[in-house]
């Protein structure tokens, strides 16, 4: 080979990075200012996340420039070449083969999402970066993403936990950990245990502060009582939705109490035209609808005070809901759909000085 | 002395700290809502990272 001859350019990573120095790497290639690649880069994730699959695949495919005095990476074999041209001809014709651009975004996108979260929860949990070769990233991608579902897992079991009684032995566990930590700061360091503990912790502490209660159940219940006789002194579910339709109930004049609690989900109470609904709710995040009348957030503390018309019916409903929605309609949003011509907009008409 | 590792002893400690909240908040001591645990949390995780952070750097 004659050592006079220009080598050919080639693409690298560069050493100069903000991330993993893909658009630093571009900027030298085309030998443009790298601020302009990565206001591009910027845009193009703004405008619907095309550049995040390239940037996760040229962090795979693309070799880290080499260091001053290193030798240069070996160039990729025939073979090597070859699967790289199989994947990106692939990644290319995958949706005019399979048919529809929306299946990039679709399967595409979620994988390079994950493959991205992986790395980050890998960085941030051992502080090993992205790494060079393929391999290497893609085995720090795993690992990221198993100590994420794990994570996942301890949350939804922190959560769990809480949200059905056994929340001081949660608790419990994160003090445990906690005591691990500072033992082990004196004796062998168990830094790993911070993590999975804090996942712990959240769960709990997430379900603690909306007051979330997942006794009582999961699923759908709905409830068609006759009479006020038949009514129970509380409808109670842990997580889905309840449905307490009162239209073909037969209410006094004067207050009908009905409590209900939801954990997570939706309470829906239907009630018939001629009753005021009187109502307090309380929400540790998520929206109350009362006829119309609404509120948001977290730590709601909703009240619709209102009078019942001389004689007339009046609701006192009193919800407790950890996360979700309390709802008050005089149809279920479906019959209205269905029945439009003949349904009436929803409000508290029935009330002294009528929908307020 | 052994000198102990910070980044540990310093989450050990914000553990049992909010592992003592959640506890306490669970057997009705306190009554914690999202305005609490928020902060509670966000402290916590900011000391583990300020430790583990500074001593990277050190």
């Amino acid at each position: 080979m004659n050592p006079e001859q220009p080598q050919p350019k080639r693409l690298y990573r560069s050493n100069d990075r903000m991330i993993a120095g893909v658009c630093s790497g571009l900027a030298r290639y085309f030998n443009i200012d790298p601020i302009i690649v990565r206001v591009a880069a910027v845009a193009g994730l703004l405008a619907g996340g095309v550049t995040l699959v390239a940037y996760v695949a040229a962090l795979i495919l693309v070799p880290v420039e080499p260091g001053e005095g290193e030798p240069e990476p070996p160039r990729p074999t025939r073979s090597t070449g070859a699967i790289v041209a199989i994947v990106v001809a692939l990644l290319i014709a995958w949706p005019i083969v399979i048919g529809g651009g929306f299946l990039i975004a679709g399967l595409v996108f979620p994988f390079a999402f994950l493959a991205a979260a992986g790395i980050a929860a890998w960085w941030a949990v051992s502080g090993e970066g992205p790494g060079r070769e393929p391999g290497e990233v893609a085995k720090r991608a795993l690992l990221g993403l198993v100590v994420l579902t794990g994570c996942g897992i301890l949350f939804l079991a922190g959560g769990w936990a809480a949200g059905t009684g056994g929340g001081e032995v949660a608790a419990g566990l994160v003090i445990g950990a906690g005591v691990l930590l500072v033992i082990g700061a004196f004796t062998r360091s168990v830094r790993w245990i911070a993590l999975p503990a804090t996942a712990l912790a959240l769960g709990v502490g997430l379900v603690s502060a909306a007051d979330l209660d997942l006794e009582g159940g999961v699923g759908e219940r709905e409830y068609n009582p006759s009479s006020a006789s038949d009514l129970r002194d509380r409808y109670k579910l842990g997580m889905g939705q309840l449905v307490v339709d009162l239209r073909d109930t037969s209410l006094p004049a004067g207050d009908t109490p009905l409590k209900v609690k939801v954990g997570m989900g939706q309470a829906l109470v239907i009630v018939p035209r001629d009753v005021c609904v009187a109502a307090t709710a309380d929400v540790g995040a998520g929206h109350v609808d009362v006829l119309g009348h609404e509120g948001d957030g977290v730590n709601v503390d909703f009240e619709e005070s209102r009078r019942a018309r001389v004689g007339g019916k009046r609701l006192v409903l009193d919800a407790d809901l950890g996360f979700g929605e309390v709802r008050v309609r005089h149809t279920r949003d479906f019959d209205r759909d269905f029945h439009s011509d003949i349904d009436q907009p929803d409000g508290n008409r029935a009330c002294a000085g009528g929908d307020a | 002395m052994h000198r102990p590792d910070i980044p540990s002893l310093a989450s050990g400690l914000a553990l049992i700290a909010l592992g003592t909240v959640l506890l306490f908040d669970r057997l009705e001591i306190l009554e914690m809502g999202f305005g609490a645990f928020g902060p509670i949390l966000f402290a916590a995780l900011g000391v583990m990272l300020l430790t583990l952070g500074l001593s990277r750097r050190a």
